[in-house]
């Protein structure tokens, strides 16, 4: 409550010094950010108190104070914070890729990916066949012919089954769980991340083959184009985790600003050489953690788990800041049971790939760790958005509703499965004061440089 | 091929050089310095490979504000009145009257010879001159504490380098501030915009509004990571509140800073989470700094030239004049101003909020004279402060 009243204070400050101030230097956005970190800083507590996990919060938070809510956050410092959104991305995909060892990937790798691959066809093939019906229900399928409304069904399918990488770190951050239900559906997630993409570009190709799209033909890659984006991802984030190694083994210095940096120049390599981001610094985060000296690679990790709570409260808060509530309510008939379908396929097929590699006792809880949706379906979402602009428009608000819906009921359903399995330790709080594991020295005053002792005044 | 792609390879290749050079230099001769960071920022910048381009202040400009805040709330972190109270009331006194001959001596000097140079009358060369007065007390503590390495905490020489570098950031801190408050734009507003005196309370109040609210929004909270984030939100929205207004973030978050220090019973998780990205946000600035760095042909050598000689010459003959009217001559020496000569980051980084800030005549000076007192000074500073620790002088806890 208190954090609740001081957040109205710093509000009437906002707005009482609002006509002095100077726009178009950006300066008003950063303004807005501060706020925002501050809100959903205190909304995340409000949640955790209540026993839901702290990105809800942040979400929560975006809502309210963005767009969809009382616009604090308006519309353009949402656009020009998304720079923020995508150094957050990268930072979690070269984390999410450094979580995973090669000895773990090579003695579970088979059964993560039996689980994904009945996980992700089923609720493929549930969620295809409850949009048939379903899309003519959308003012732009009204006159559709069948043909037209199962390439749309397929495609909508190919986004829908998508899972957030994000999210699953977030809530593994947040509650330092490390056990088999934790590492197997983080295994999943990633992986069905890189399969979803390899689908959509597929089923997008069906698409324009049976609807010849009307508008930017942005998805349109040719086969040797998906080959590249992904294939490319593969080889130069194996290349970019080499570099990263050498730099651990040879200077191992600023690994803060280092993993920084990383993220920066990997999501700029990554679009300059058009290949798949999030892949290419999963990969880049798999092979510097696998190739680097344990130490080496255990500092970098540690010096970017130390960033990842602020970028997780700055990245989801903005997420909420996308949803609109209001532009929902008419949707509802919609996405409830596009949601509930997604829910069984999901909990049947993990259920039923559990059992195929021989570990069913995981079935009941992994599943719950694969409700959750994010960031890469909305991107997905508008590519098909700039493909097809009159009915791309009706399917992308879909997939945003359902994303939205799923982005908050997923944290919810994933800490609840890993306080289930028992995953969560409890004890110390990691990040003490004065752990100085990057090499941070704490100087008196500016001016002063690395490498030397912290100076205690006389 | 992408010629991008040849560059960034070629950039990083020349940092890691650069770095691994001044690695060696650091270790060999004792010299200190981050101006690998200032260098890589001068490869990426214009001047040399255009990978940032354009405008760099405007590109960055939101950037620059949160680095310039976070290192104001760095600064006044640091005074924490219940230790301050312990230092003798001497070494303020020689601190002050030191950097004030400083700032009074190099700002005649400047506004003297830009007016000649620009040929521009001395009411519009005012500002960059008083700026430069300013920016020429600020020094470098890395060289002294290379320096001092080994000796007590309490030798009269390290503790009075140590207070001068710290006061003489201040006095520039806020000698800039009180700048941008004063030569403020008008604010397009009814009945009528704040007067100076009025900016100059925002600017401060900002800071103190800040610092009590954040005080009572952390309340008894004990996990660092959670400290952090909140700390982080305080300081983003301080800074981009003076930013907006157009004021000296570095002053607003400074206030914020000291306010936190004093009043919080975190101080010790505070310190560290200011800690936490001070370096990363400190080099990205220098880094900036390099590639914002773009002097117009040739009119800034002179004045670049003679603020280094009036600099130097004025930092150790105001010293001298200082202990001399302490009576600290037998503690100090006459040549203890040598050890003051440092300049590193804090100044590029005063240098970046001024040009970020102000719209005055000979920015491109300013900036040009304060990047290569620090190019050259920073490389030398250890050197500068050894210079002055007699060895014949016994090294007492003693003043």
């Amino acid at each position: 409550m208190r954090r609740l009243i001081i957040l109205a204070f710093l509000l009437g400050g906002m707005e009482l010094i609002q006509p002095l101030g100077d726009t178009g230097r950006g300066a008003e956005w950063l303004l807005a950010l501060g706020f925002l970190i501050l809100a959903a800083y205190s909304v995340g507590e409000i949640a955790a108190g209540l026993g839901l996990p702290k990105i809800v919060g942040y979400l929560f938070a975006g809502v309210v104070f963005g767009p969809g809510g009382i616009t604090v956050i308006t519309p353009s410092a949402t656009a020009a914070l998304a720079p923020v959104s995508s150094l957050a991305i990268a930072l979690i995909a070269y984390l999410a890729g450094a979580e995973l060892r090669w000895g773990e990937v090579r003695e579970r790798g088979p059964a993560i990916l039996r689980i994904m691959s009945a996980e992700l066809g089923i609720t493929f093939v549930l969620i295809a066949a409850v949009m048939m019906p379903l899309l003519g229900r959308l003012n732009s399928f009204a006159q559709a012919g069948a043909v037209e409304l199962l390439a749309f069904s397929l495609l909508f399918a190919s986004v829908a089954i998508i899972h957030s990488p994000a999210v699953t770190m977030a809530v593994l951050s947040e509650t330092r769980a490390a056990g088999r239900v934790a590492r197997t559906t983080l295994g999943v997630v990633l992986l069905a991340d890189v399969v979803v993409v390899l689908a959509f570009s597929g089923f997008l190709a069906l698409a324009r083959a049976l609807v010849p799209p009307t508008g930017l033909d942005t998805g349109g890659v040719g086969l040797w184009g998906i080959i590249w984006e992904l294939g490319g991802a593969v080889i130069v984030g194996a290349a970019l985790g080499g570099l990263v190694a050498l730099y651990l083994r040879f200077v191992k210095q600023e690994l803060f600003f280092f993993a920084i940096m990383i993220a920066l120049v990997g999501a700029a390599l990554a679009n300059l050489l058009h290949v798949e981001t999030l892949l290419m610094l999963l990969v880049a985060g798999f092979v510097s953690e696998n190739v680097s000296v344990p130490e080496d690679g255990a500092a970098l990790r540690h010096a970017m788990e130390r960033s990842a709570d602020p970028v997780f409260v700055v990245f989801f808060a903005l997420a909420g800041t996308q949803i609109i509530p209001r532009e929902f309510g008419g949707m509802l008939v919609l996405i409830v049971p596009i949601v509930l379908v997604r829910m069984f396929g999901i909990w049947w097929g993990t259920r039923i790939g559990a059992r195929w590699a021989g570990v069913p006792d995981d079935g009941p809880l992994v599943w719950q760790g694969l409700v959750a949706q994010a960031g890469v379906g909305l991107g997905l979402a508008v590519l098909v958005a700039e493909a097809y602009p009159a009915r791309g428009g009706d399917l992308a608000a879909l997939f945003v509703a359902v994303i939205a819906v799923n982005q908050f009921m997923g944290p919810v359903f994933f800490r609840r499965a890993l306080e289930k399995s028992g995953e969560i330790p409890t004890g110390a709080e990691p990040g003490e004061p004065g752990d100085a594991a990057d090499g941070a020295t704490v100087p008196d005053l500016p001016g002063s440089y690395p490498d030397l002792p912290r100076h205690h005044s006389p | 091929m992408n010629e991008t792609l040849i560059l960034i390879p070629l950039v990083a290749a020349s940092y890691l050089a650069a770095h691994v050079a001044f690695d060696w230099l650091a270790r060999r001769y004792r010299i200190v310095s981050g101006a690998e960071y200032l260098l890589l920022g001068i490869l990426l910048g214009p001047q040399v490979s255009g990978l940032l381009g354009g405008n760099v202040l405007e590109q960055f400009s939101p950037l620059i504000s949160l680095g310039v805040g976070w290192t104001g709330a760095l600064l006044g972190a640091q005074f924490v009145l219940p230790r301050l109270i312990r230092i003798p009331g001497e070494i303020y006194r020689i601190a002050l009257v030191e950097a004030m001959l400083t700032l009074v001596v190099v700002s005649g000097a400047m506004v003297a010879l830009l007016s000649w140079w620009l040929y521009l009358p001395v009411m519009d060369v005012l500002v960059p001159g008083f700026a430069l007065g300013a920016l020429a007390t600020v020094t470098s503590e890395a060289g002294i504490a290379v320096a001092s390495a080994g000796r007590p905490k309490a030798d009269p020489m390290v503790r009075q380098f140590r207070v001068s570098a710290g006061l003489s950031a201040v006095i520039a801190m806020v000698a800039l501030g009180l700048l941008s408050a004063i030569y403020h734009p008008d604010a397009n507003v009814v009945p009528r915009g704040p007067t100076a005196t009025e900016w100059v309370v925002i600017n401060i109040a900002i800071g103190v509004i800040g610092g009590i609210l954040f005080h009572l929004f952390v309340g008894e909270e004990r996990k660092p990571d959670r400290l952090f984030i909140a700390l982080v939100g305080g300081i983003v929205l301080v800074s981009g509140a003076a930013a907006y207004l157009r004021l000296s973030a570095m002053l607003s978050a400074a206030v914020f800073g000291a306010i936190l220090a004093n009043t919080s019973l975190r101080r010790g998780e505070i310190d560290a989470s200011l800690a936490r990205i001070e370096r990363p946000l400190y080099f990205t600035l220098l880094v900036l700094a390099g590639a914002a760095w773009s002097p117009s042909p040739a009119n800034w050598v002179l004045p670049t030239l003679i603020f280094l000689a009036v600099r130097g010459l004025s930092r150790v003959a105001s010293a001298r004049i200082a202990a001399r009217a302490n009576n600290a001559m037998g503690t100090l020496g006459p040549h203890w101003g040598r050890g003051l000569l440092g300049q590193g980051g804090f100044a590029l980084v005063l240098v970046l909020s001024y040009v970020q800030l102000t719209n005055f005549p000979a920015p491109g000076i300013v900036f040009s004279a304060v990047v290569f007192s620090v190019l050259l000074t920073d490389l030398l500073s250890a050197r500068f402060a050894e210079s002055v620790f007699d060895t014949d002088r016994p090294i007492t806890g003693k003043s």
